[in-house]
């Protein structure tokens, strides 16, 4: 949890390596431009589950010709044994429904300690498929549901029972056979908390990477059943005493096909309840991206490295699939970047330093942003050992001793962001967000239309640091020796926004530059950078307030766990085309 | 019924939503209910017995302060639940121990004082040693203390009995709390200290020790918690409150 002073140097003090100010990073539109990248959690856990060989195996395999029953894998790190547990139940087409209101799914499934027993089974039978109205115990880490991509299953299924390779360019519209819907990790519905997992499990205690497990775990079980009821169909539609015309899925294309995902508003008060977190994933991917900076040799294998890097983020934005109006024209811009960097630097050039200013002046958010996600492709030495240190506590103390005129003091630097919104403007408070009793599921409401605007969740932190500030300095004219603990004290209101910009200012990042009240606010935005974190593609917003993603796609298959591993599944491109590249 | 760590935060923190606690105080309380539970220190219980007033504090007065010099503080919380107010008196305590080096703070009119223990343990890990005093009840009266030293993770704990027909009552420490905080001196304390001064009116003393506090916490992060089912209820009964009705107008502002 605590930095190694290698690290905490580079990061700040006379040493510190040249990181991007919060006033750039933390911008709510570059977030939202922000792509997957050699330390997302899925890279991290992939290779993890390549370089230490993981040995997963199927320990019941038990589904009928149609593809419904119970699976269990048994997997087996150099630390300890775990078992994977999925529920396939028939879901009527009309019953599903990706939303977090939806009470059935085609698959259920859980990540447990340990070997199941029956008796455990049965446990985790009764419950598991109820998901949210269920109950496990703290043997369970994870928790998810996923449903059908109908389109793409059902052609599949159809396409390998006629001895036929399902076509590439249909499965570039829809990268996946399945959708997850809601991966529950960390302490919800009785499951092992997040301090269990993180202390007692070497394999997952970096963030989300038992939930990431569970998502690539549903990949190749998707990969499997499709298998599996296209061999029984092409069986029972062979003719007596005719050969089944079945052929197994093309590795090729098999890599090809990941998991979909589905992601609405729940992810975004995450961002602004964890800013801890945040600021640490952000810190580690900024010093990667100044160790590269500052360190980065380059050289002619980096550039024509770097030059091939442009073109497949070229060609994968390229066959990114979205009817998003703002997110084909962001594609769009990006590959105009990718195409304009990749002209200008074709005859080589010397530093990092001149590339990232000259994109800056040249290029769109999102084509800045994916020349950051290249780089950090480019030195796996500079940027792996990072991956161990995006953990962090989050507790945050008060610190009674500030006075309260450095306090102000702390406000004016860190907060100037939220100083300068007008808050006498009606337009800057014009939503609020609110759980609502479906469910407690997130939503966002109009202040002067809908109910409920005095229950909502405290997410305006810009605001809540204007009346912070007001309130601070009327109370040091009349107090000018009070410490923050007086304040306080006599304040008990602002004891919550207190604490936060006290712990903020000593973060590097971590506040996010936003008024989440605005009538402007694009809360895709931060759904988008979590899942950048997360390490999705393919984004394809649905409105802006959810988003369609891909996970995993590109990523190795299990039987191809031991054997030569590059990693180098960033943007991958559909396979026909990078066989010709 | 068992439940995480985590979901009993979240619902506890939705129940004093609900009930009219500022935000920065539902934090507090959530965390000092969870950590007495997770360091084996009946946190659920004593949460059941403040329950049939948790809608009280909002009618209250604030915390005030009655007397401050620089190293000592005495506050009024005007019958507030500790949940709502101790960890802000801990603070005053906190900084005026390290502006003196050592700094005494009583809190009056305070219920619910055993949470305490968590901003006590807080000071703790801080560098700053804490001692807590309180007695609780009137017929039967037990009496607590609880110590921190300077950089440990976890206090003393110790309880008794104290038979009332034999004990002469100071009406002063009704629901009062004196703390003790010094950056200086590593504080300890002692009921049996008591005891061994021939008392006979202690019946019973019950210690836990900071070993063993780490060694309960150990077991709450492996197997989670046991809550009584009519408790979990009761708390997310109330914590509906903060949820807001559903309708079409309000399923778009889901993305629907």
């Amino acid at each position: 949890m605590i930095l190694p002073a290698a690290i905490s140097s580079a990061l700040k003090g006379e040493k510190s390596l040249p990181l991007r100010p919060v006033q750039q990073v933390m911008q709510i539109e570059r977030l939202g431009a922000m792509h997957q990248s050699r330390l997302s959690f899925m890279r991290s856990l992939v290779r993890r589950i390549m370089r230490e060989r993981w040995q997963i195996t199927l320990h019941k395999f038990e589904l009928d010709n149609d593809g419904y029953g119970t699976v269990i894998y048994q997997v087996q790190t150099a630390n300890h044994l775990y078992s994977f547990v999925l529920f396939s139940n028939y879901l009527a087409p009309e019953d599903r429904n990706d939303r977090v209101i939806a009470s059935q799914w085609d698959l259920t499934m859980a990540l447990v300690d340990g070997e199941v027993s029956d008796e455990y089974l049965e446990s985790l039978r009764n419950n598991v498929p109820k998901q949210e109205a269920g109950r496990v115990d703290a043997r369970v880490f994870v928790l998810s549901r996923a449903n059908r991509s109908a389109r793409n299953f059902d052609y599949m299924v159809d396409a390998l029972a006629r001895g036929e390779q399902p076509s590439v360019e249909k499965i570039s519209q829809v990268g996946y056979l399945y959708r997850t819907t809601a991966v529950y990790g960390s302490g919800k519905l009785g499951m092992a908390d997040w301090e269990k997992v993180n202390t007692h499990f070497k394999d997952f205690d970096r963030p989300f990477s038992a939930e990431m497990f569970v998502c690539l775990m549903l990949r190749n079980f998707s990969l499997l059943q499709v298998e599996h009821i296209a061999k029984h169909r092409a069986e029972f539609n062979a003719g007596e005493g005719e050969k089944s015309c079945y052929q197994p899925m093309d590795l090729a294309i098999k890599r090809f096909i990941g998991i979909g995902n589905s992601t609405g508003l729940g992810m975004a008060p995450y961002l602004i309840n964890h800013p801890q977190l945040i600021n640490r994933w952000v810190e580690m991917r900024e010093l990667a991206l100044a160790r590269i900076r500052v360190l980065g040799e380059v050289n002619g294998a980096i550039v024509e490295q770097f030059l091939l890097l442009l073109k497949r983020a070229a060609t994968y934005t390229e066959q990114t699939v979205t009817e998003d109006q703002q997110q084909t024209e962001n594609n769009q811009a990006m590959r105009e970047d990718l195409q304009k960097l990749a002209s200008h630097y074709q005859q080589g050039f010397s530093s990092w330093q001149a590339v990232l200013e000259w994109s800056e002046q040249h290029c769109s958010l999102q084509g800045q942003e994916m020349l950051v996600s290249i780089l950090l492709e480019l030195y796996p030495a500079l940027v792996e050992d990072l991956e161990d240190h995006l953990v962090v506590d989050e507790s945050m103390d008060i610190e009674p001793l500030m006075p309260l005129a450095e306090f102000l003091k702390q406000i004016e630097k860190h907060y100037q962001w939220a100083l300068d919104v007008d808050f006498e403007e009606p337009d800057s408070r014009a939503y609020f967000w609110y759980r609502s009793e479906e469910k407690m599921e997130p939503r966002l409401g109009k202040t002067n239309e809908e109910p409920g605007a005095e229950r909502q969740m405290p997410l305006g932190i810009a605001f809540a640091v204007r009346q912070c500030y007001d309130l601070a300095k009327a109370h040091l004219t009349e107090h000018t020796t009070h410490s923050c603990a007086h304040f306080v004290q006599l304040n008990p209101h602002l004891r919550s926004s207190v604490r936060r910009i006290q712990n903020m200012s000593q973060c590097l990042y971590g506040e996010i530059h936003v008024n989440l009240l605005d009538k402007e606010v694009l809360p895709m935005h931060l759904l988008r950078c979590k899942l950048a974190f997360f390490g999705v593609g393919k984004f394809d917003p649905k409105s802006k307030l959810w988003v369609r993603n891909t996970m995993f796609q590109g990523a190795p298959l299990l039987e191809e766990i031991g054997q030569p591993f590059s990693d180098d599944w960033f943007m991958p491109l559909a396979p026909s085309v990078q066989a010709e590249g | 019924m068992h439940v995480s760590m985590v979901e009993l935060k979240a619902a506890l923190r939705r129940c004093f939503e609900a009930t009219g606690y500022f935000v920065g105080h539902y934090e507090d309380a959530a965390e000092m209910i969870l950590w007495l539970e997770k360091h084996g220190l009946a946190g659920l219980a004593e949460f059941n017995n403040s329950l049939p007033y948790i809608n009280q504090d909002q009618d209250k007065q604030q915390s005030t302060i009655v007397y401050e010099d620089s190293s000592a503080i005495v506050i009024d919380s005007h019958h507030r639940s500790s949940l709502n107010c101790i960890a802000a008196a801990l603070d005053m305590a906190y900084y005026k121990s390290v502006q003196n080096g050592i700094a005494t703070a009583t809190i009056r009119n305070c219920h619910n004082r055993m949470f305490v223990l968590k901003a006590l343990t807080d000071c703790g890990r801080r560098g700053v040693s804490v001692v807590a005093y309180w007695q609780n009840g009137s017929q039967v009266i037990t009496e607590h203390t609880a110590a921190i030293k300077a950089g440990h993770r976890y206090p003393n704990y110790q309880q008794s009995v104290i038979d009332t027909d034999n004990f002469q009552e100071d009406t002063d420490q009704e629901q009062s709390l004196t703390i003790i905080c010094s950056t200086r001196v590593d504080l300890t304390s002692s009921l049996k200290a008591r005891t061994a001064s021939g008392i006979k009116n202690i019946q019973k003393v019950t210690h836990i020790s900071s070993e063993q506090i780490a060694e309960n916490k150990m077991q709450t992060v492996e197997f989670g918690i046991e809550i009584p089912q009519p408790l979990w209820d009761s708390i997310n009964q109330i914590g509906e409150g903060v949820l807001v009705e559903s309708s079409e107008q309000s399923r778009k502002g889901a993305g629907a």
